[in-house]
């Protein structure tokens, strides 16, 4: 317990934290404690204190997160987006994304996350919960030679043609 | 500039059910074809802006229709890095000055013309309701409303803003599946009328581009420039969309050939490119650019791009249901 305190007042050293940590991991009860320890401390403070089982919220609310398939700017090996979409069935569909961490040839065990699992709905085509990012204008040369083609250029004219001349700048300084 | 369609709407339905039920297809119809004239056969010149997702940027346009029937535009971005793009007749060229680029996309419209709307109006009525909506005011121009209200959430909603006596489009907007906003182009000036001279819609970056020997990346339809047949299908396409044309061509001004499937549902489209996996291998992902979403992953050693204005579901629909031909015939 005296460690736990200590823990929370940031005097342990880099080894004993780590392993202080490590039992809190591995315990409930501990963790309990820090909760609590934390609570006190905020009380003491006289700082907002948080709703009841929020922690547990805030874990759910991560896990209902979108995965994010974004395209990857890939000079060397890196972290690697992928998803697989198995929208075949028309009863049961099932979204599964997962993050692969690539290095060289050897891959690791990839992470494997549910996004969207409806049971048994009929008919309709599941909604992928995917997010997408602005496009940074590599694809702009598809844009165009889609543009073309389709009824709604014909109503709106060249105007739709401003699309396919997107700056060519990285998604994140927009 | 706000959205306030949404609003309208919901306000009349509650206020008058019996009026707001009642939708119009025929005069809806009509104006869609009004429309599409209008914006080909007219001469125009003005400002529009562009919205996209919390983006906005301010063009200017000039089109014009020659006593040949030619038609030419220009459109020149006013806000950001300098861009051009230049329509004439069946060529269309992007200038992109700040990486002396020269994008061109030809292609034949004896094979191909461009996909008229009349032909395609039972579509529309299968996939959306049209609404006539209330007069509004554009540009200094009044206009009609006219909106489709999609039958289900495979494709997006718009609504369109149509100058009262020409039909020309001052205002259109795309919504998604919740009627949230996802794209907006609006004239904020504009002149009906003017005559033709080559003067007005060619690009100041001509000249320069060819004495500075800009890289030039040129598309176009492959030789033999007519429907093809190229070995690949879509065996579960979103409900409403068929195969609109299927061809070779070349993209990008890289060499090899790429295939083209363009499906529609009368009134949006999505493109699926297929080709060779290029040397930097594709990550699977999803961007988009207004109310074109983007969709690209691999499938047998090929690279698909799927695209269009539609949500991101129907054209991953599409890019996860593409398969070659012999492979669906085995099983």
């Amino acid at each position: 317990m005296e460690k736990l305190s200590a823990l929370m007042d940031s005097e342990l050293d880099d080894h004993e934290a780590r392993s202080e940590l490590a039992r809190l991991n591995e315990r409930p009860e501990t963790r309990r404690l820090w909760a609590t320890y934390h609570v006190i401390g905020d009380a003491m403070r006289g700082e907002h204190l948080l709703s009841g089982r929020f922690n547990e919220r805030l874990a759910h609310r991560l896990a209902q997160e979108p995965t994010v398939l974004a395209p990857q700017r890939r000079p060397a090996k890196k972290l690697i987006t992928y998803a697989l979409s198995a929208a075949a069935s028309l009863s049961a569909v099932a979204m599964v994304a997962w993050v692969a961490l690539s290095t060289g040839s050897v891959t690791t065990a990839p992470q494997a996350r549910v996004a969207e699992a409806p049971a048994l709905t009929q008919a309709k085509p599941a909604r992928p919960q995917v997010v997408s990012l602005p496009s940074d204008g590599r694809l702009n040369e598809y844009i165009l030679a889609h543009q073309g083609f389709s009824p709604s250029t014909a109503i709106q004219g060249v105007t739709p043609y401003i699309r396919s001349v997107a700056a060519q700048r990285p998604a994140k300084t927009r | 500039m706000k959205f306030v369609w949404p609003v309208v709407v919901l306000g009349l339905s509650t206020a008058c059910p019996s009026f707001a039920a009642e939708s119009y297809p025929k005069e809806g119809l009509d104006w869609l074809k009004k429309m599409a004239s209008a914006t080909n056969q007219l001469n125009y010149s003005g400002t529009f802006v562009y919205q996209q997702r919390g983006n906005s940027e301010t063009s200017s346009i000039a089109h014009y229709v020659n006593a040949a029937g030619g038609v030419f535009a220009k459109l020149e971005t006013l806000d950001g890095p300098a861009r051009e793009v230049v329509r004439s007749n069946d060529q269309v060229t992007c200038y992109l000055p700040n990486t002396k680029t020269v994008l061109i996309e030809q292609r034949n419209s004896r094979y191909f013309p461009p996909a008229v709307l009349p032909e395609r109006l039972d579509s529309i009525m299968d996939n959306y309701t049209v609404r006539i909506g209330e007069n509004d005011r554009v540009a200094g121009y009044e206009c009609q409303v006219i909106e489709l209200v999609p039958k289900d959430n495979l494709r997006y909603g718009r609504r369109f803003c149509a100058e009262k006596d020409s039909g020309l489009p001052l205002a259109v907007r795309t919504f998604d599946e919740r009627d949230e906003p996802v794209e907006a182009f609006a004239y904020t000036q504009l002149s009906i009328g003017g005559s033709f001279s080559r003067e007005k819609v060619r690009s100041k970056y001509a000249e320069k581009s060819r004495s500075q020997k800009w890289r030039i990346d040129r598309s176009a339809l492959s030789i033999n420039d007519r429907p093809f047949e190229t070995g690949w299908m879509v065996d579960n396409q979103p409900a409403g969309f068929k195969k609109l044309m299927e061809v070779q061509r070349s993209i990008g001004g890289r060499p090899g050939h790429v295939a083209q499937i363009v499906f529609s549902d009368g009134l949006a489209a999505v493109s699926v490119f297929v080709e060779p996996i290029p040397r930097e291998r594709p990550a699977q992902a999803l961007s988009h650019r207004g109310a074109v979403n983007i969709y690209t992953r691999e499938v047998a050693d090929h690279m698909i791009t799927v695209l269009g204005e539609a949500p991101a579901a129907t054209v991953m629909q599409i890019g996860d249901s593409l398969k070659r031909k012999t492979d669906a015939a085995i099983r």
